[in-house]
């Protein structure tokens, strides 16, 4: 796909009329494969490499395609490849494969009970339609920087299980967003899996964003858990932005500040600067500067630490 | 002064359910997208990515020889069309034709440029792509003061200036006015550029028949007999062979009022290709080329004594036109409106008015709901909040101090409106008293208390309506207005209405049935309205600005009263008693005091159709009639009160709850004026809070589609509470007034009112719209750089 | 190269030939004749052209035709059953829900698949459960009003 500009929230769509001069909401033409073992799917990628786009809930994609602002040469559906909607506990942690409907996923009572955290970020995202036909996955591998999910996965510390030609292999969160748009998946390879680690006892998490409207891309969101010891210090404090960084970002200079110590007002206040601090060059757009995104970020950063802090402490 | 010569029945002012919704929700209603004729091609335009250019050559080949692709054409095929050119007669006002196709330049990115016709429209767009188009870029310029300044680029090098309208008006003495004040202030501000964005785009289809000679056209249109008026007009082909339909129309709001190059095309393609021709904006289009509206640059003073009388008032209003003084109503649309109307319902007796009108290199503005009204009353209520501020005075105060009175209506502003009847005070009161403005400001202050930002916005309206010739006069556009409405019994005794006012959400088959229905003594399910196709009714200038009601309602009114007289004097013939002893109801006439001698409205019209010996010579058996209608000047209005809370950390708005109080007079159906302001009204918290159409400096559009043009959706717009006063109208039949606008008019003061209402503790200064979050913080200082 | 697809809507079996891009949307509207199913934006915001993909909210346009094959599809059109409203059409009707209609399809949809998953909603689920639906005439009173009266009423 063609870089695009960045424009706006999660399609980049600076210059809206194309050099050739027609304004489509048709999408061009394509070949199209619906394979329905993983394995078949995966040669096809291979096969086209550069030229395919996977689909799957289509929801980001398939206004790309009638935009014509992305022209894949073939298309590999994964929608007929059954055994990939699983979701469900193993492990410690909460396993959820490509096909999984965000809408099963938001519902499901394995991530009620482990991570409570993802259905949260999947209630922000878009509309009970979108729901229904994205995938937790697909949000994961379009990696909006903008996006709820990228940024859950980064401060879980989630791990994704890509499948290729050369077989199967594990990548940290931290190491699969790589930029905007753009992820550690090789041509031919596809993101079969995303593992995320379940809720520590005693621990409190939050997810908040500033959005135009309900449901759309944040401005700016913050991700936090904080897991508190006999004493009611932080033992342990994650931290993670969404909208302001070219992917979703760890804030280790705000979790530096908590970590250890007892997580009061104060203490919150001075992990929120310390974040704010740390944005060296938050995206502008039409809808937010990067000086509104720094300085939400920092609101976002304290609201997320105090209601986390307020969940952690409530869970005994 | 019009007699309401008829006593009020049981259908008018009742809040009968709609007698079309039917087919709408069983999905049955056809817009023009639904329409499928055999052989039909499809269009898809190649439009200009650049704000500025010069066209150097347009090389089709590539285009033409895409798989099912029939033609391309470009401006030299439609050469022979004239070119597209506003109708407003005022000295001083300079003309910007734009041929249909661009010829030599482009002026706003997405100007039409050519158009590729194709078997459907996936190979239509496929085929635009590869349309080259040779174009020089030129310099662009997108803000209108830029625009006026000496050196910048020129749209139009033989005018020799951006600037096609620059006048001032004075009225009263303006100057002593100022010299004699206490205390002078200044406000500016900046209106967004924003749209009507109907759900349904534009879109048309055309076909010709060659043996008779004859055009079809179907559009999404609110003024099927202009449309008519200008093909014939730009094809050479006689108007009595040209047929207009309406299918349903999803939307207009204004945008649909005017006449569009794309349809002038396509009406050519039709008869140059001899197959039906079907374009259908897509959204992305309609977004970038559909016309624009709203914004302006309004700089007003205000001459005031220290406890707060109005003396004087100056305001400059400068209207960015876009690329073209666009072909309906001009660049003017948006200045002049705004710079007639902005006494308001104050006392104004001196007042200066400068009206500029620029074109600059972005999509053409046209009207839209409340057209200059709704930037001017923004501008002027946003200001009176800041006086009123530093004089130390309750806002409410300012305006109950200023406002004109009941009891001084009829009442003829400085600026020649004569506001004919109104409820202005009793208006504010009542939404102050509905809202519980008391109970709020104590809320107010302990929310402050605990670091929480709640806030009140008060904006009262008059808001001209019903677009006769004489108020078109008083607001600034002289074109004259009128329309009519033919009532007709069938054979049957069912009532046939034809009207020529054109429903694209208003429910006229429902409001225009219920006129006829009391009139005429019958039910509601025995009258069908008609509209919409030139070949069924008669001649007329569609539905804009308010006008059905009043003048389609009135049209009817005088109609059906014609026709009720034909049928008394049947029926007297009949029953052989005297027409003024007659009483027509519940589909019966009979006589005062002996129902028992009566006789139904189906026997009367068979027997006027068939019965000679009934009818007198000369007398019509058709028992029809149709009465034209022309209204005087009459104003509605009313007052919204918006209740919204801020957070001061983000700039995040929640709007509470809105209440609107309406007076319109004699209302038809109180449930459809309802639907009025409630969709008038999220216009405005759209407006204000969250649509903007964006560009850069060279004329991209940065906002072209839903994920950045942001439409409030059900989680944005609040409860809105409406509360009806009625004054009727001393000068339409039947004390109509129109309605409808000024919940967009009036909602965005209201809006911003209460959002600076509720960050007054942070002195908040705001020059701009809308009110983004961002915005929000930079007002209040927590954004500086 | 066009593929060969069915799928049944409204419990009626339409078979066709598309080519692979062909939206879900656009077949329904061509292929299916049913005309109800409305394009607003195509690029999935507007929710205008909701219809309900083996008993779930999609969004039309958003769905190739191929993607759809062999599943049931249910658009505005299958709301009513033997001449009868179905209650939310009723209710729409009778709280002026509607005014230039084009909306109105993706909003029954919507509103349908609402009711469906949580049948008494409160007013702050209804709209949030139809935020992704564009109104421009109504200001969302009546709907929200038509929904609430619904909710609740057994079905």
């Amino acid at each position: 796909m063609e870089p695009a500009r960045r424009c706006s929230r999660g399609v980049g769509m600076a210059g809206m009329v194309p050099a050739e001069g027609g304004l489509p909401v048709k999408p061009p033409s394509f070949e199209y494969f619906a394979p329905t073992t993983l394995d078949e799917a995966v040669a096809l990628l291979a096969q086209h490499g550069d030229e395919a786009k996977v689909a799957a809930g289509g929801q980001s994609l398939v206004p790309m395609l009638n935009l014509r602002l992305a022209r894949p040469a073939a298309l590999v559906d994964l929608n007929r490849v059954t055994g990939l909607d699983y979701v469900r506990a193993e492990n410690g942690h909460v396993v959820i494969g490509a096909l999984a409907r965000q809408r099963a996923v938001e519902r499901s009572a394995d991530v009620a009970a482990r991570q409570p955290l993802i259905a949260a970020a999947i209630r922000l995202i878009g509309h009970p339609a979108v729901r229904n036909r994205g995938t937790v996955v697909g949000s994961l591998a379009h990696a909006d920087p903008a996006a709820e999910l990228p940024a859950v996965a980064v401060a879980l510390g989630a791990e994704m299980v890509v499948t290729g030609p050369n077989g199967e292999r594990v990548v940290a969160a931290d190491d699969f967003f790589v930029s905007y748009l753009t992820v550690d998946l090789a041509p031919g390879e596809v993101l079969k899996e995303a593992r995320f680690p379940a809720l520590p006892p005693r621990t409190g998490w939050s997810i908040v964003e500033v959005a135009r409207r309900f449901g759309d891309f944040a401005l700016a969101g913050a991700v936090a858990t904080l897991t508190l010891d006999d004493q009611g210090a932080a033992s342990d404090v994650r931290v993670a932005l969404f909208g302001v960084a070219d992917r979703p970002v760890r804030v280790p200079e705000a979790e530096q500040v908590l970590r250890g110590e007892r997580p009061d007002d104060d203490r919150i206040a001075a992990a929120a600067e310390a974040a704010r601090a740390a944005l060296v060059d938050p995206p502008s757009d039409v809808h937010a500067s990067a000086a509104y995104r720094r300085h939400v970020a920092g609101v976002l950063v304290g609201r997320a630490l105090r209601e986390a802090r307020e969940r952690a402490q409530a869970s005994g | 002064m019009v007699q309401m010569a008829t006593p009020r029945g049981k259908w008018i002012g009742a809040r009968v359910k709609r007698v079309e919704d039917p087919r709408f929700l069983t999905g049955d209603a056809r817009y023009v997208a639904d329409l499928m004729l055999p052989r039909m091609v499809h269009a898809a335009f190649v439009r200009s990515p650049y704000g500025h250019a010069r066209i150097k050559g347009i090389d089709a080949s590539a285009a033409l020889a895409a798989p099912g692709v029939i033609a391309v054409l470009t401006h030299a095929d439609v050469a022979s069309v004239p070119p597209l050119q506003d109708p407003i007669a005022l000295d001083g006002l300079k003309k910007t034709p734009q041929t249909v196709l661009a010829s030599d330049k482009v002026r706003f990115v997405g100007e039409p440029v050519a158009v590729v016709i194709a078997e459907d429209r996936y190979l239509a767009e496929d085929a635009a792509e590869l349309v080259q188009v040779d174009y020089e870029p030129l310099p662009a310029v997108t803000d209108a003061e830029a625009a006026m300044a000496e050196g910048a680029p020129l749209l139009f090098e033989d005018l020799g200036s951006n600037v096609v309208y620059d006048q001032t008006y004075r009225f009263g003495d303006p100057d002593s006015a100022f010299q004699q004040a206490d205390r002078t202030f200044k406000k500016r501000l900046h209106t967004n550029r924003f749209m009507a964005s109907p759900m349904e785009t534009r879109g048309c289809i055309g076909q010709y028949d060659r043996g008779l000679g004859e055009l079809t056209f179907w559009s999404s249109t609110q003024m099927p007999h202009m449309l008519r008026l200008s093909l014939a007009g730009f094809l050479g082909i006689p108007e009595q062979k040209i047929r207009v339909i309406t299918p349903e129309v999803g939307g207009g709001f204004g945008q649909k009022m005017t006449l569009y190059p794309e349809e002038v095309v396509v009406a050519f393609l039709a008869r140059h290709l001899q197959r039906p021709v079907k374009w259908i904006e897509d959204r992305r289009e309609n977004l970038m080329s559909a016309t624009h509206a709203k914004e302006q640059i309004i700089e007003l003073e205000a001459a005031v004594k220290n406890d707060g009388t109005l003396l004087g008032l100056r305001a400059t209003c400068i209207g960015d036109g876009g690329g073209y003084s666009f072909n309906t109503a001009s660049a003017l649309v948006e200045p002049q409106a705004a710079a007639l109307m902005m006494p308001g319902l104050y006392r104004v007796a001196n007042y200066e008015a400068r009206v500029v009108a620029v074109v600059t290199n972005k999509t053409p503005v046209g009207a839209f709901r409340a057209v200059g009204w709704t930037a001017g009353h923004t501008a002027r209520e946003l200001f009176f909040d800041e006086i009123a501020r530093e004089l130390g005075m309750d806002p409410v105060e300012f305006r109950r101090k200023n406002m004109i009175h009941e009891d001084e209506l009829p009442y003829t502003t400085c600026s020649g409106q004569v506001y004919d009847s109104g409820s202005y005070v009793k208006s504010l009161d009542l939404a102050l008293q509905t809202v519980g403005y008391d109970e709020l400001r104590a809320r107010q202050a302990e929310l402050r208390a605990q670091g929480r930002y709640l806030g009140i916005g008060i904006s009262p309206y008059v808001e001209p309506t019903a677009w006769g010739s004489e108020i078109a006069l008083q607001v600034g556009f002289p074109f004259p207005s009128h329309d009519n409405a033919r009532v007709s019994i069938e054979p049957s005794g069912k009532v046939t209405v034809a009207v020529t006012t054109h429903s694209h959400g208003q429910g006229h088959e429902t409001t225009l049935a219920q006129v006829a229905a009391d009139i005429l003594g019958v039910d509601l399910a025995d009258v069908t309205v008609v509209f919409g196709d030139t070949a069924a009714t008669p001649w007329g200038m569609g539905t804009y600005a308010s006008r059905s009601a009043v003048i389609g309602g009135g049209a009817v009114t005088l109609a059906a009263q014609e026709v009720r007289e034909k049928i008394l004097k049947i029926a007297g013939r009949m029953l052989e008693a005297d027409p003024a002893d007659l009483v027509l109801a519940d589909g019966k006439v009979s006589v005062q005091g002996s129902p028992d001698r009566s006789v139904t409205l189906a026997e009367v019209a068979v027997s006027s159709y068939f019965v000679n010996s009934v009818r007198a010579e000369g007398e019509d058996p058709t028992l029809t009639a149709t009465r034209f209608y022309d209204p005087k000047a009459t104003y509605s209005n009313g007052c919204i009160v918006v209740v919204a809370e801020v957070d001061p950390e983000t700039g995040q708005v929640r709007l509470d709850r809105v209440v609107s109080v309406e007076d319109c007079g004699t209302v038809l159906n109180p449930m459809i004026v309802d639907g009025q302001i409630h969709g008038a009204v999220a216009q405005g918290i759209g407006g204000t809070l969250y649509e903007h159409l964006v560009y850069d400096d060279q004329g991209q559009l940065l906002t072209g589609t839903f994920m950045d043009y942001l439409l409030p959706t059900a989680t944005e717009v609040p409860p809105i509470q409406v509360e009806h006063l009625e004054t009727p109208s001393p000068v339409t039949v039947q004390g109509i007034k129109g309605m409808g606008e000024g919940g967009l008019m009036a909602s965005p003061a209201a809006v911003a009112g209460a959002v600076l209402d509720a960050l007054a503790p942070f002195t908040p200064k705001v020059e701009e719209l809308p009110l983004s979050p961002e915005r929000i913080l930079r007002a209040i200082g927590t954004i500086t750089d | 190269m066009k593929r060969a697809i069915a799928l049944t809507i409204n419990g009626v079996r339409v078979e066709a030939e598309v080519e692979p891009r062909k939206t879900l949307a656009d077949f329904i509207r061509e292929d299916a004749e049913l005309t109800g199913t409305k394009l607003g934006c195509e690029h999935g915001v507007c929710g205008a052209c909701t219809v309900l993909l083996n008993g779930e909210a999609v969004r039309s346009c958003l769905i190739f035709a191929v993607q759809a094959d062999g599943a049931e599809i249910m658009t505005v059109e299958g709301l009513a059953q033997n001449g009868q409203f179905h209650k939310l059409q009723q209710a729409f009707w009778e709280n002026h829900a509607l005014q230039c209609g084009f909306c109105t399809p993706g909003f029954l949809m919507s509103s349908y698949a609402l009711l469906q998953e949580n049948p008494n909603p409160t007013e702050d689920e209804i709209r949030e459960g139809l935020s992704g639906n564009i109104c421009r005439c109504t200001g969302y009173q009546g709907i929200v009003a038509a929904v609430k009266s619904v909710a609740g009423s057994a079905e």
